[in-house]
């Protein structure tokens, strides 16, 4: 069992599998050749979340949601699929969005939902009436009847991720949904992933925009090193590093260095310091009583960018302490 | 199960679709076309120089004129019992000249035109044959024999001894042992030609899926296995649609064109109707057969050229197959033909000829049987291949040895 070092659940196991949890892992471990791609992830997603995996290029985040799919067997380690210790026998429940995209440039728009629908067992002449409505709704409309190498990348993949949703399934799992597209279609693919989820379809997707994850996620996991590092809700995550104070001092900025922590950064007007455990009010009084006074103080939670970054530069520190 | 061939049929249709839909399927359907007009031009040609070059050859019979009459006659027999292609010289009969026959027979020998390939003269119970080159000789000298025997008997020209009555034996519907044996070997060249000319493609098809990533897709949707299928069907599909138009094409053709004699007639022990009916279930198998392995080794191959270069030893084992095959045509009942039988991939074609050899139908029950298990097994082997080879899943074959041996 790998053990996670920020993690926010209360039990470090994983829950049992029931019908809470359409998406279970146990100690993946995934090696191609003499690399190890993914080295004992566990994941637990809860039913009707929308939860992201994180990390990293390269970090295990694609090979992980293909062994969750069935695409390709872990080496050692166990899975549930919606119930299935099979992942294929709910191949019919599932929709998913590959990072590399996948069309047949010579189908048109329309046939290619209905046929990823069929594919997941939608009657082909329902699939393509609800290729038609979702195109519609997307502001596909007028290019139903094109065919795929007609339309541009973003509009294509718009195409497929209808195709995946197409069948409305349990669990869509999306990996890399926002690389590729403009703004514009971000912001049409966050809305189309928060009305699955309405819906009560269950979302796993992966990323390495934290944007979008401290947009959409309720839970994530962060996967760094083929390592799960962190698992548990945004807060959590955000959590994980203390409250950033910035500071600006009335005069003689330089001379209130000997004060503050040893970890403040002066950037040339500021400084920018991890709010102590005590918290800051000690501090503030030093600064007074030393002259130096209280120009300005904002004092923030940290973002998921940087715990995203804090967490995964530990695991980068912690794995090359292990290998030497 | 159901799922397994209902998301088999979805691809089965898709790719059955995506070929038929296309303007260069009209190219493919009409190919064979090209290949009859220029084998058409091409043997006009040829039987143009051939008959050509035997106008001008010719033999010749310097004969008494009491002779010449029953030469003749004898050559108009004994011509009609060779075939069109080996039939001997033009026969020019010369009065004789006495005396100077011979003179005269090295004369015609030397001439330019016409060119004799050879000469006889003198008396026919002790002739002459000059020669120049070919089988002209023999067969004067064979004239000469028969036309002496002719005339010792008593013969007018023309004139016969006997008057040969033929009458159908039992065994004449289905022909004798040689003409089923001719069926038979029919079946496994038109088998052998139509896997060789249609099943090769399946060598490419999981090319437009890997290229595309739409394998991503499919491989997250169905089992391998279940896509291996459903494009082997699509490819048949696509088969059965080619070899039916023209079946129907050649077939009004022929009828048209030469009446109802024109159609070929077929000598099978099973009987004509059940024999092509298992003629098309053997095509069947020999497609799935082959098409599973041009489809498992050309899906592990990431180049068109690597797949031009897988194409050759699967082709060159097709070609032994039909060698195999073909070997057990001609020898029903040994022991030969007892293993093309029973080895899966050269089955097909060796059970296409028992048919026409053999009345028993259970065999060929059986056979079908065995080949859709190896159909199958053949599949299982190439999804399974391509999942560890290509999408490189589970573990590796030496890491599972390892974990074995540990």
């Amino acid at each position: 069992m790998v053990r996670c070092r920020y993690h926010a659940t209360t039990s470090e196991g994983m829950r049992s599998v029931d019908d809470d949890t359409p998406v279970w892992a146990s100690n993946l471990v995934k090696h191609f050749g003499s690399a190890t791609a993914v080295n004992g992830v566990s994941l637990s997603v809860p039913r009707g979340m929308i939860y992201g995996v994180l990390g990293p290029n390269g970090a295990g985040k694609t090979t992980t949601l293909r062994m969750l799919l069935g695409i390709i067997d872990p080496d050692s380690g166990s899975r549930r699929l919606l119930g299935h210790s099979s992942p294929r026998e709910a191949s019919q429940r599932v929709g998913y969005l590959p990072e590399e995209r996948g069309l047949y440039p010579a189908m048109k728009a329309r046939e290619a939902i209905a046929f990823m629908g069929a594919l997941r067992g939608l009657d082909w002449a329902e699939g393509r009436r609800r290729a038609g409505d979702l195109m519609d709704s997307a502001g596909l409309g007028h290019a139903v009847d094109r065919k795929i190498r007609q339309m541009s990348k973003g509009m294509a993949q718009l195409v497929q991720l209808l195709g995946s949703i197409v069948h409305r399934p349990e669990l869509i799992v999306l990996d890399e949904p926002f690389s590729g597209l403009d703004p514009v279609n971000q912001e049409h693919l966050e809305s189309l992933i928060r009305g699955e989820c309405a819906r009560g379809a269950t979302i796993l997707f992966s990323t390495h925009v934290m944007s979008h994850a401290e947009r959409l996620c309720e839970r994530l996991a962060i996967i760094a090193g083929g390592k799960r590092r962190f698992e548990g809700t945004v807060d959590e995550a955000r959590g994980v590093l203390p409250m950033q104070a910035q500071y600006i001092a009335c005069n003689r900025s330089d001379e209130a260095a000997r004060l503050l922590p040893p970890d403040a950064r002066f950037d040339g007007r500021s400084w920018r310091f991890d709010v102590p455990d005590g918290g800051a009010e000690k501090l503030l009084m030093s600064l007074i009583e030393a002259g130096h006074g209280v120009a300005g103080l904002t004092m923030q939670r940290p973002g998921l960018h940087d715990a995203f970054v804090r967490i995964v530069g530990d695991a980068r520190r912690d794995d090359a302490e292990a290998a030497r | 199960m159901s799922g397994f061939f209902a998301q088999a049929r979805v691809i089965a249709r898709r790719d059955f679709k995506a070929v038929v839909a296309t303007p260069t399927f009209l190219l493919f359907l009409l190919a064979p076309l090209f290949m009859i007009v220029m084998a058409v031009l091409g043997g006009t040609g040829a039987s143009q120089a051939v008959s050509s070059a035997q106008d001008k050859v010719r033999i010749a019979a310097i004969a008494s004129p009491d002779d010449a009459p029953l030469l003749q006659s004898t050559d108009a027999d004994l011509r009609r019992l060779y075939p069109a292609e080996v039939r001997p010289p033009r026969l020019d009969v010369i009065p004789s000249h006495g005396k100077d026959d011979a003179q005269v027979a090295k004369a015609l020998l030397a001439a330019a035109n016409p060119d004799y390939a050879a000469v006889l003269h003198g008396p026919l119970n002790a002739p002459t044959i000059l020669r120049e080159s070919g089988s002209g000789a023999a067969y004067l000298s064979e004239l000469a024999e028969q036309t002496l025997r002719n005339k010792q008997a008593g013969l007018a020209p023309g004139a016969r001894l006997s008057r040969p009555v033929a009458e159908e034996s039992d065994k004449a519907s289905a022909g004798n042992a040689q003409a089923r044996q001719v069926t038979g070997y029919g079946a496994v060249f038109a088998i052998f030609f139509l896997t060789l000319l249609l099943a090769g493609q399946a060598v490419g098809m999981l090319a437009e899926e890997k290229s595309n990533k739409v394998i991503e897709i499919l491989a997250a949707a169905a089992p391998l296995e279940s896509v291996f299928v459903g494009k082997l069907l699509g490819m048949f599909g696509v088969a059965l649609l080619f070899v039916s138009f023209w079946i129907v094409l050649g077939g009004v053709g022929l009828a048209v064109l030469t009446g109802a004699s024109g159609l070929p007639e077929l000598h099978a022990a099973i009987g004509a109707p059940v024999f092509l009916l298992l003629c098309v279930a053997y095509f069947a198998m020999a497609f799935m057969l082959l098409g599973a392995i041009f489809l498992g080794v050309g899906a592990q191959a990431s180049t068109m050229r690597e797949i031009q270069m897988m194409s050759l030893p699967i082709t060159i084992f097709q070609v032994a197959m039909f060698g195999l095959a073909s070997k057990a045509a001609g020898q029903p009942g040994s022991a030969t033909a007892r293993f093309a039988e029973i080895f899966p991939f050269s089955s097909p074609f060796a059970m296409a000829a028992r048919a026409a050899n053999d009345a028993a139908l259970w065999p060929h029950v059986a056979a079908l049987l065995w080949q859709l298990l190896w159909v199958a097994i053949t599949i299982w082997i190439s999804a399974g291949l391509f999942r560890r080879g290509v999408l490189k899943s589970g573990p590796g074959l030496l890491s599972f040895l390892r974990r074995r041996k540990a």
